[in-house]
C-alpha cells in the first residue's frame, strides 16, 4: 500500500519538477565520472599503445650484463612477447673507409610496437617493416653511405663478418631522442653477433630485453621480476622515460583527473543544494501527513523510495548519456588519432555508479532526516522546522563525503587534500567576508523606489541565504575559472615547446673548420639554423680539490633518464657560452659577466648530484689535461626543448684553447631536404639527427589531448551551469513572496525584474572577482606541485572572472524569475499556498 | 439524547502547556479542565494569542503538554508517544486547516483518499468521490490543489476530513481565508456532514457567529478557560 502512494507521490513531484535537478544533477555527476573515466581510460590506453612504439615494447629492461635467460622463459609463461637487442661500439669497413659506428643487434621479433622506416636505396621511396635484417644483412643510417662512400648491395666488414648492405634505415621507432648519441646506425640480427667476434670479456655491450602484453600479464610479471633485478639493470615503460612526450602524457592525465575532481565537486554541490531544497519543499506535505495519522515510519519507507527512485532514475540516465557521449568523444577522436580507440575496462562504470550513490546518500540524507522529524504541529504554526542556517552535520558530512570522492576518483591524495583545502578555505573567507560585506552594506543609504536599492535591501535581507549562494556561485566560476586557464596555460606550454617552426634535426660534430662553409651554405639555402653550442667531452673529478671516485668511464649513449647521468667522473659534454641559452632560466647566482674567469654554471639536478653548492670548485679533466672552474650561477633547464641542452656551461675563457665540435639545430623544410642531404655528402663527418617524424608525433599527440581536454571542459561547464541554476531556483520560493508583496503593493514588473536584474548581478559579479582570486592562487599551486609548469598569475581573470560571473548568474537568474512575473499576482498567491 | 451522547469523547483535565523563552518560562495555557460529548459540536473562541490554537494542537496530539491529562476517544493522549497518537489521528480524528493544507502534488480526489491510503486503507476511493460529490466537487476531482479556488480547495479538505468517518472533527479557522460566500458555503457543509455522520466538531474561531452555530462554546483568554455564554455549561468544564 505504502509503495503505491510512495511510487504515486513520486510520479507528482517528478512530474512537477520538484525533483528534475537533483535528478539532473546526480545524473551529471555519474555522466561525468563515466564519460571522464572511459574517455581518459581509452585514449591513454590508446595513446600509451601508440606511444610504446616510442620503445618498441610496452616495457623494456635494460640491462649493462647478459640477461638471465630464465625471466625471458618466465615472461613467455605469462604470456608476454619478448625480443632482445644488445648495443655495442664498433669500426665498420667498407673498401678502404672506416667509420665508428654503434650497431643494434636485435632478434627476429623486434620490434614489438611500432614499426621501423626503410629505404631500398639512398633514393628509394620509404617502406614500412615490422621486422629487422636477416642473417647476414645490415641495414645503415643514410650518414653510414656516405661516410662509407657505398651503396646499397655493397659489403660491410664489422669484426670478423662480412654483410651484404640490405636496407637504409630512416627511423627506428626506438630510436634514442639524445643528440649526442651517435646516429651512425648499424642494425644487424643478433644471431651474428657471435660471428663478428666483437663481442669478448670486458666489451661495453648493453642489453635490452622488449616485452609486450596485458597490461596485467606485465604486471604480474614484474612483481615476479623485481626482487630479482641487479643494481645495472632497469624496468621502463614509455611513461618513465624523460621525454616531451611522457611529459605531456602526464599533464593530460593530471589534467583530465582534476577535471573529473572539479566536475564531481561541482555535481556534489548541486546535488547538495537541490537536496535540501526538495527536502525543505516536503516539510509541509509530511506535516500533514503525519497530522493525517501516518506515521515514521511510514513517511520515512515513501521519501526512501523517492531516493532510491531518483537514483535508479538518474544513475540510469547518467550511464545512458555518459555512454553515448563517450562514444561520440571516442569516435571524433579517434577519427582524428587514425586509430581504434579500445573498450574500457569495467572500473568507469563502477566508479559512476559509486559516485552517483554516494553523492545521493550522503548528500540528501541530512535533510531526509530533518524532514523525517518534521513535527505535524507545522501544520498549524507554519514555520516551524525552518531552519534558515544550514546545519553543521549535514556541512560536515558533505565535505567529508566530496572529499572522499575526490581521493576515490583520483587515487592522489596530494592533488585531493590541495583542492580540497583550497576549495574550503574559500568557503570560509566567503562566508566571513559575504557575512561582513552584506551587513555593512546597510550603511549605503539609497534612494527608496528605485531598483538598485530594491537589490541592495534584499541582499541584505538575506544575508545568511546570500552568503550560502554566494559560496556556492564563487565556487562554481572558481572551478571552471581554474580549470580553463588550466588548460589555455598547458596548451600554449606544449606549444611553445613545440611551435610550428619547431627544429626538425639536428647537426652534430661539426668542426671549427667547417663551422662557417656550413653556416654559410646554410644561409644560402635558407635553412633556419639556431646558436652552435660547441662541445668538449670531458668529466668532474675533484670537488673544492678533493678526488673523488671515477666508476664509470663511458657515458651510455643509449640511457636517457637523469638518473642513469648520475655516476660522478662520467663523461659529459660541456658547452661555454657567453649569453644564457633562451631556453634555461637562472635560478641561483649570476649568469657570467664579460670578464668572467674559470666559472661554471650548472643544471639544477647536477647540482643535487654532485652535492655540490653555489661557490664550489669543480675540477674537470679533459684528455690529460685539468682545470677548476667555481660554480657562480645554477640552471633551470627545459629539458624537452628541441635545442641542444646542457648539464654544464663553462665562461668563454676556460675552453677556448680546447679542440671542440660544434652542434645546432635546423628547422628543414620539404623542398630543403635535397640541399640538407647534399650537405651531408660535402661534409660526411657532419652527422644530422632527424627528429621531424618525432615533432609531428608529439604535435600530434598534443593535438589530440587537446581536444579530450576541450571536451571534458564542456561537461565541467554544464555541470557547473547546473549549480547555478539549483542555486538560483533554490532561492525562488521565497523571491516569490517577495514578488507577490511588491507586485500587490503595486511596484512595476520592470521595478522588479531590474531589482532581481541587479541583485544577481552584484551576487554573481562579487562571486567572480573572488572566484578569480582564488581560482588563480590555488592554480599557482598546483601548477608548480603538479604539473610542473612555471605557474604565474593571470590578472586578467579578475577582470574577466566578475564579468562573466556577473553576466552569466543575471541572465541566469533574470529568465528563472521572469518566467515567475509573467504570472498575474493572484496565480503568484495560489501558487505560494 | 441518546446514550451515545452521553459518552465523553473528550476529556480534560488540569492541562497546562508552558514554553521555555530567552526570559523564563511562559505559560500559555494554566488548568484548563473540560469534557465533550460524542456528537456535539463545541466552538473554541478567544482573541488571538489567548492559547485557542495551542489548545487544538494539545486536543489532537499535535503538540504534548506540559501537565495534565487528555482522554482522547477512550485513549490517554498524554501517555502515548508521536507514533502512537498519530496512529489514534489515523483511526478517530479529521482535520480541517485554515490554509487548506493540501498536498500540492495529489489531485482533489488524491488528496480526499490520502488519509485512508495512510491507514493502510485501500477501498477509500468510492468513499472519497462519494464525499467529493457530497461537497459538490465531483467536476473537479482531477484538478490540483492549484486549479482550484481557495473555497474549493477548502471542500477538498473537509472532504478529506471525512474520509475515514473519524469520530472526532478539528478545524481550525476553517473560513478565516475565504470570502463570506464560500466561508458560509464551507460552514454549512461542516455543520451538515457532523451531523450526518454524528462526528463530534471542535472548531477554533474568532467568528462570533460561526460560534454561535455550536451546542458549546469554550471562550479562552490569556490561557484560561472561561466557561461557555450559552448555558449548559454543566455539560462543558
Amino acid at each position: 500500500m505504502w509503495a503505491k502512494l510512495a511510487l504515486k507521490l513520486f510520479a507528482r513531484e517528478f512530474r512537477r519538477g520538484e525533483l528534475t535537478v537533483i535528478s539532473a544533477a546526480i545524473a551529471l555527476a555519474v555522466l561525468t565520472v563515466l564519460t571522464l573515466s572511459m574517455v581518459t581510460e581509452r585514449i591513454s590506453q590508446s595513446i600509451e599503445q601508440k606511444s610504446s612504439t616510442f620503445i618498441a615494447a610496452d616495457r623494456v629492461l635494460s640491462s649493462n650484463h647478459k640477461i638471465d635467460p630464465a625471466f625471458i622463459e618466465y615472461a613467455q609463461q605469462q604470456n608476454l612477447q619478448t625480443a632482445n637487442m644488445l648495443y655495442f661500439d664498433t669500426m665498420l669497413f667498407a673498401n678502404d673507409e672506416m667509420q665508428f659506428s654503434s650497431v643494434k643487434a636485435a632478434s627476429n621479433a623486434y620490434p614489438l610496437k611500432g614499426n621501423l622506416k626503410v629505404k631500398s636505396s639512398l633514393d628509394g621511396t620509404l617502406e614500412t617493416l615490422s621486422h629487422g635484417p636477416g642473417i647476414g644483412k645490415v641495414w645503415l643510417s643514410e650518414s653510414v653511405f656516405y661516410s662509407l662512400n657505398i651503396n646499397v648491395g655493397d659489403s660491410v666488414e664489422l669484426g670478423a663478418a662480412l654483410f651484404e648492405v640490405e636496407k637504409v634505415v630512416v627511423e627506428e621507432p626506438d630510436a634514442p631522442f639524445n643528440i649526442f648519441s651517435s646516429s651512425r646506425r648499424v642494425l644487424i640480427n643478433i644471431a651474428d653477433v657471435p660471428k663478428t667476434e666483437v663481442i669478448q670479456p670486458g666489451s661495453r655491450v648493453f642489453y635490452r630485453q622488449l616485452f609486450a602484453g596485458e597490461p596485467q600479464d606485465i604486471e604480474r610479471f614484474y612483481e615476479w621480476l623485481k626482487p630479482q633485478m641487479k643494481e645495472n639493470q632497469k624496468w621502463y615503460g614509455v611513461k618513465d622515460r624523460q621525454s616531451p612526450i611522457s611529459n605531456s602524457l602526464n599533464r593530460a592525465e593530471s589534467f583530465l583527473l582534476l577535471a573529473g575532481l572539479l566536475g564531481i565537486i561541482l555535481a556534489a554541490v548541486a546535488i547538495a543544494v537541490s537536496a535540501k531544497r526538495y527536502c525543505e519543499r516536503q516539510y509541509d506535505p509530511v506535516a500533514m501527513m503525519k497530522t493525517l495519522g501516518g506515521s515514521r515510519a511510514l513517511i520515512r519507507k515513501i521519501y526512501l523510495a523517492h531516493l532510491l527512485l531518483v537514483c535508479l532514475l538518474a544513475i540510469s540516465v547518467g550511464l545512458a548519456i555518459g555512454y553515448v557521449l563517450q562514444e561520440i568523444a571516442t569516435y571524433y577522436l579517434a577519427k582524428s588519432m587514425a586509430t581504434a580507440l579500445p573498450m574500457g575496462g569495467i572500473k568507469p562504470w563502477f566508479v559512476s555508479i559509486s559516485t552517483g550513490l554516494i553523492c545521493a546518500v550522503m548528500f540528501s540524507i541530512k535533510p531526509l532526516l530533518d524532514l523525517f522529524d518534521i513535527p505535524p504541529l507545522r501544520v498549524l504554526r507554519r514555520n516551524l522546522g525552518d531552519t534558515l542556517a544550514v546545519s553543521r552535520i549535514h556541512l560536515a558530512l558533505s565535505a567529508a563525503t566530496v572529499f572522499l570522492l575526490m581521493w576515490l576518483f583520483s587515487n592522489n591524495l596530494k592533488l585531493s587534500v590541495m583542492l580540497f583545502a583550497s576549495t574550503l578555505a574559500l568557503i570560509v573567507v566567503l562566508f566571513v567576508v559575504s557575512k561582513l560585506l552584506f551587513g555593512g552594506s546597510r550603511k549605503l543609504g539609497l534612494k527608496p523606489g528605485n531598483s538598485w536599492s530594491l537589490a541592495i535591501a534584499s541582499i541584505q535581507k538575506r544575508a545568511n541565504v546570500n552568503a550560502v549562494q554566494l559560496v556556492s556561485f564563487s565556487l562554481a566560476i572558481k572551478l571552471l575559472l581554474f580549470l580553463i586557464v588550466l588548460k589555455n596555460d598547458m596548451i600554449a606550454d606544449w606549444q611553445s615547446q613545440l611551435p610550428s617552426d619547431a627544429p626538425n634535426a639536428f647537426l652534430v660534430n661539426i668542426t671549427e673548420n667547417e663551422l662557417s662553409p656550413i653556416n654559410a651554405y646554410l644561409a644560402e639555402k635558407n635553412i633556419q639554423v639556431s646558436d652552435f653550442y660547441p662541445t668538449i667531452r670531458g668529466r668532474v673529478n675533484a670537488i673544492n680539490g678533493e678526488l673523488v671516485a671515477r666508476s664509470v668511464s663511458l657515458e651510455d649513449n643509449e640511457e636517457k633518464d637523469e638518473d642513469a647521468r648520475q655516476g660522478l667522473g662520467r663523461e659529459l659534454n660541456l658547452t661555454w657560452r657567453s649569453e644564457l641559452p633562451s631556453q634555461n632560466e637562472l635560478t641561483q647566482g649570476d649568469w657570467f659577466a664579460n670578464d668572467a674567469v674559470a666559472e661554471a654554471s650548472l643544471e639544477e639536478s647536477m647540482l643535487e648530484r654532485l652535492d655540490v653548492e653555489l661557490g664550489d670548485t669543480l675540477t674537470f679533466l679533459i684528455g690529460a689535461q685539468s682545470f677548476d672552474a667555481k660554480i657562480t650561477s645554477v640552471r633551470k633547464v627545459n629539458w624537452t626543448s628541441l635545442k641542444p641542452n646542457f648539464y654544464i656551461i663553462l665562461s668563454p675563457d676556460v675552453l677556448k684553447n680546447y679542440p671542440a665540435t660544434y652542434i645546432s639545430s635546423v628547422r628543414i623544410e620539404a623542398q630543403q631536404k635535397k640541399d640538407f642531404s647534399q650537405l651531408l655528402r660535402t661534409y660526411p663527418t657532419v652527422t644530422a639527427i632527424d627528429v621531424d617524424n618525432f615533432v609531428k608525433q608529439i604535435q600530434s599527440t598534443i593535438e589530440q589531448v587537446s581536444l579530450a581536454i576541450g571536451f571534458v571542459l564542456a561537461i565541467v561547464v554544464m555541470c557547473g551551469a547546473l549549480v547555478l541554476i539549483s542555486q538560483v531556483q533554490a532561492s525562488l520560493g521565497e523571491r516569490m513572496q517577495e514578488i507577490v508583496i511588491l507586485r500587490t503593493l503595486g511596484a512595476k514588473g520592470s521595478l522588479i525584474k531590474n531589482a532581481i536584474l541587479y541583485e544577481f548581478l552584484i551576487l554573481g559579479g562579487f562571486a567572480g572577482f573572488v572566484a578569480a582570486l582564488f581560482s588563480d592562487v590555488t592554480l599557482l599551486i598546483v601548477q608548480q606541485q603538479t604539473f610542473d609548469l612555471a605557474g604565474k598569475l593571470h590578472p586578467e581573470i579578475w577582470f574577466i572572472g566578475p564579468v562573466v560571473g556577473g553576466v552569466f548568474v543575471a541572465t541566469l537568474g533574470y529568465f528563472m524569475i521572469a518566467r515567475t512575473l509573467k504570472q498575474n499576482t493572484q496565480g503568484l498567491v495560489r501558487a505560494l499556498a | 439524547m441518546s446514550v451515545l451522547s452521553q459518552v465523553n469523547i473528550i476529556q480534560v483535565n488540569s492541562l497546562s502547556k508552558v514554553v521555555s523563552t530567552l526570559e523564563g518560562e511562559l505559560p500559555i495555557l494554566s488548568d484548563i479542565s473540560f469534557n465533550v460529548k460524542q456528537g456535539e459540536s463545541v466552538a473554541v473562541v478567544g482573541t488571538s494569542g489567548s492559547g485557542k490554537s495551542t489548545l487544538l494542537s494539545l486536543l489532537a496530539g499535535l503538540d504534548v503538554a506540559s501537565h495534565g491529562e487528555i482522554i482522547l476517544d477512550g485513549q490517554p493522549l498524554h501517555a502515548l508517544d508521536e507514533e502512537a497518537r498519530a496512529a489514534l489521528r489515523a483511526k478517530s480524528v479529521g482535520f480541517v486547516f485554515q490554509s487548506f493544507m493540501l498536498v500540492q502534488s495529489l489531485t482533489a480526489l488524491e488528496n480526499v483518499m490520502l488519509p485512508a491510503e495512510l491507514a493502510g486503507k485501500d477501498d477509500a476511493k468510492k468513499q472519497a468521490l462519494e464525499l467529493l460529490d457530497k461537497v459538490g466537487l465531483s467536476h473537479r476531482i482531477d484538478h490540483y490543489p492549484s486549479q482550484l479556488s481557495g473555497g474549493e480547495q477548502q471542500r477538498v479538505a473537509i472532504a478529506r476530513a471525512f474520509v475515514g468517518t473519524p469520530s472526532i472533527l478539528f478545524a481550525d479557522e476553517p473560513s478565516a481565508n475565504l470570502d463570506s460566500k464560500n466561508g458560509k458555503m464551507v460552514e454549512s457543509l461542516l455543520f451538515d456532514l457532523n451531523k450526518q455522520h454524528g462526528t463530534t466538531l471542535v472548531l477554533v474561531t474568532h467568528d462570533e457567529a460561526l460560534a454561535q452555530k455550536c451546542q458549546h462554546i469554550l471562550q479562552i483568554e490569556a490561557g484560561k478557560l472561561v466557561k461557555n455564554a450559552r448555558g449548559e455549561s454543566e455539560d462543558v468544564g
